[in-house]
């Protein structure tokens, strides 16, 4: 995972009206844009949310990651909150671009209860595609 | 009852920790106002008129004695004596202090219990049939199906952010306890043709300020689909509910614009990608939730007790109680009994730390120390022998829990309304109140038999006005507080499919609503024929001859 302001070496993010495949450009996608299958062919995708209350932007990014089979860098950026990165992170995303003015906390136990709060989860994600009840015995 | 595992109970603790960790950071100034009213209301926790409100989940209903007593605890040590049974089976505390919400948590995590997804644009607790497993006319036991979805709902990684709350309700009854027609979603499990578990799945139904009823979409879903088809629902919502105006954000506004064939249409398109994935149920998920609820021993006793029958004649009011608040269970010489919250001059739903503990004492003297919350915000023992209800019926009187009005007009279904709430335009325990007070022989209320009162403070409809035969709506009124009343709505079950309440005219001031519902059951007992109920009645003559005798012309 990485948190950073950083624009790839040189990589331009086009917004969809714009981009072409044979680009080598990244796409920008708006959290309402439909997914298509020749995206994947894109070397970053990022999702912009308009809001940190927005989940529009979780649903893209799964059928992005499942649906279509995308496996480059998928980046948030817009209103992304510390404290919704553990959901983006189990809906495919690997990037992202803090919102103006919010930054986490020196790494350490503070900033992991933030970004992983939890150690496992009931159901199944991009991250971990199998529910918890299938991989681990759940005895009482 | 479903017993948590070291990974629930694991998950649950560090859900106390994220919230503290959460509330630190907001008391430090690290967190916006706004970033962490959303942060607490995944957690339940509200700001209201006068203090924060905390909604600790109680999955659909059901809680173990160990845990009502916590509850107890909880009333007596962090809020004033007193907790408040809603209507989603859920338990609020009004008074918390908002930096000792963590440790009310991490009390409920001792008793696996929390306050997860109880407020917010998210999945809600699943809400379903308060006698479930135990209820006479059950098709098949709902509790193992709720238990799935919560566990698949809970941190959500794509559905906690939804254009506005989410409600599931699921019913195994022909007489639909759990109202699902007036969910987001409403699920029917049933056994098909085949002998084989399925679900009828009902979508976009729910009450508010547009009230419509949900409708079907799927019908015989195999069970092991359950989840994968609610995760296409969910994504089609989640990706096209609207999100520019909360009024028009639920899952119902949806359906309406795209028509429920159309909305059909991209849920099945969806489901195509999504049926035998990762989230089906295999038989040895559904095996050992269904296992978490097998019934219990029953030893087997007497079908009749003559016992019984000696106290009922002897004691009037006690029969009147058997009569009224205990339901037939599906095991011989059992019952299920209704502990009525609804006594003049306390306000419905409201239970002191004496009477949690008190009940909790029951469930394990009389059953088998298992409670319900039903939404009508009464507390449900589902496991009494009839041999011994007239023991229960003398410490339930004793404790204020015994009115006999199970089903009648004074057991009002009544949110918290101006009294607690910030979104109120009017008070409304006051109003039940004053219709208690109105109505206060239990000979009249018999008489005039089952009838539904339901009170809202607001068009939020937490009270379901809409679907009560009689429905009492607050409203603002150039800065008054005036009530408008509805009548003929119906919650579904039975032979009858779900109704929305009429308005009957226009609205009126506080003081004057008992007179109006005194005309309303005047009405009612002039033009009523032999065993006609209030709703039988209404659905015969029509809302004119009640507008006539309220207003004088029709
Ligand atoms: S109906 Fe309105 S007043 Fe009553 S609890 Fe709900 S939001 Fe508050």
């Amino acid at each position: 995972m990485a948190l950073s302001n950083r624009i790839q070496n040189g990589l331009r993010l086009t917004p969809l009206d714009e981009w072409m495949p044979e680009s080598g450009d990244g796409l920008l996608l708006d959290v309402a844009d439909e997914p298509e299958a020749r995206f994947i062919r894109a070397p970053v995708i990022a999702i912009r949310f308009p809001a940190f209350t927005d989940g529009r932007g979780l649903s893209l990014a799964v059928l992005l990651r499942t649906r279509f089979g995308f496996e480059g860098e998928l980046r948030a950026i817009g209103e992304v909150h510390p404290d919704i990165i553990h959901y983006m992170r189990r809906c495919g995303f690997d990037n992202f671009q803090l919102a103006e003015g919010k930054c986490l906390p020196p790494a350490g136990s503070k900033t992991d209860s933030i970004l992983a709060p939890y150690s496992d989860y009931y159901q199944a994600s991009v991250l971990q595609p199998e529910p918890a009840s299938r991989r681990i015995r759940r005895v009482a | 009852m479903y017993t948590y595992d070291t990974f629930d109970r694991q998950f649950v603790r560090e859900r106390v920790s994220h919230y503290r960790s959460q509330t630190e950071r907001y008391l430090a100034g690290e967190l916006t106002e706004d970033e962490f009213l959303q942060l607490r209301l995944r957690n339940g926790l509200y700001v209201q008129r006068l203090a924060p409100m905390l909604r600790v989940a109680v999955p659909y209903g059901t809680l173990s004695s160990a845990q009502l007593r916590k509850l107890a605890h909880i009333a007596r040590h962090f809020d004033r004596g007193y907790g408040h049974l809603s209507t989603r089976q859920n338990m609020q505390f009004n008074w918390p202090l908002l930096a000792e919400v963590p440790d009310i948590l991490e009390a409920l995590a001792e008793v696996d219990m929390h306050a997860i997804q109880t407020s917010g644009s998210c999945i809600r607790n699943v809400t379903t049939d308060q006698f479930a497993g135990v209820a006479g006319d059950e098709w098949v036991d709902p509790r193992p199906y709720c238990e799935l979805i919560r566990q698949w709902s809970t941190s959500h990684p794509e559905f906690d952010w939804l254009p506005r709350k989410f409600k599931i309700a699921i019913t195994g009854s022909r007489d639909d306890r759990a109202a699902t027609a007036v969910h987001d979603i409403g699920l029917k499990v049933f056994r098909n043709d085949t002998g084989s578990i399925a679900f009828d799945v009902l979508v976009g139904g729910g009450l508010g300020r547009t009230p419509v009823v949900g409708q079907v979409i799927r019908r015989n879903l195999a069970a092991e689909h359950l989840l994968t088809y609610l995760e296409a629902i969910m994504r089609v919502y989640n990706r096209f509910g609207r999100r520019d105006n909360k009024y028009k954000a639920r899952i119902k506004i949806l359906v309406r614009a795209m028509t429920a064939d159309g909305f059909r249409e991209i849920v099945d398109e969806e489901w195509s990608h999504l049926e035998g994935g990762s989230s089906t149920l295999g038989a040895d998920d559904l095996a050992r939730m269904e296992a978490h609820f097998a019934r219990p021993d029953y030893p087997r006793l007497e079908t009749e007790s003559t016992e019984l029958d000696t106290r009922r004649l002897s004691h009037p009011q006690f029969s009147r109680w058997v009569e009224q608040n205990v339901a037939p269970h599906r095991e011989a010489g059992y019952a299920i009994v209704t502990l009525s919250t609804k006594i003049t001059g306390v306000p419905p739903g409201d239970v002191s730390d004496s009477q949690m503990e008190a009940v909790a004492d029951w469930a394990d003297e009389y059953g088998f120390g298992e409670i319900r919350i039903s939404h009508e915000q009464n507390f449900v023992l589902p496991d009494v022998s009839r041999a011994r209800l007239f023991e229960l019926w003398q410490q339930a009187e004793a404790n204020q829990l015994a009115t006999a009005n199970v089903g009648l007009i004074s057991d009002i279904i009544c949110c918290p309304g101006g009294d607690y709430c910030s979104l109120a335009n009017a008070k409304s325990i006051p109003v039940a109140e004053a219709i208690q007070q109105q109505l206060k022989d239990l000979d009249y209320q018999h008489d005039i038999g089952p009838l539904d009162l339901n009170i809202s403070g607001c068009m939020n409809a937490c009270g379901h006005h809409h679907v009560g035969h009689i429905g009492i709506l607050g409203v603002d009124k150039k800065g008054s507080e005036y009530y408008q009343i509805s009548l003929g709505g119906h919650a579904g079950g039975g032979n009858s499919a779900a109704t929305l309440g009429q308005i009957v005219g226009p609205s009126c001031a506080r003081a004057d609503v008992p007179s109006v519902i005194k005309k309303i059951l005047d009405t009612f007992v002039d033009n009523r024929v032999v065993d006609e109920t209030f709703l039988g009645c209404f659905q015969r003559i029509g809302i004119e001859p009640f507008k006539e005798r309220i207003y004088g012309t029709v």
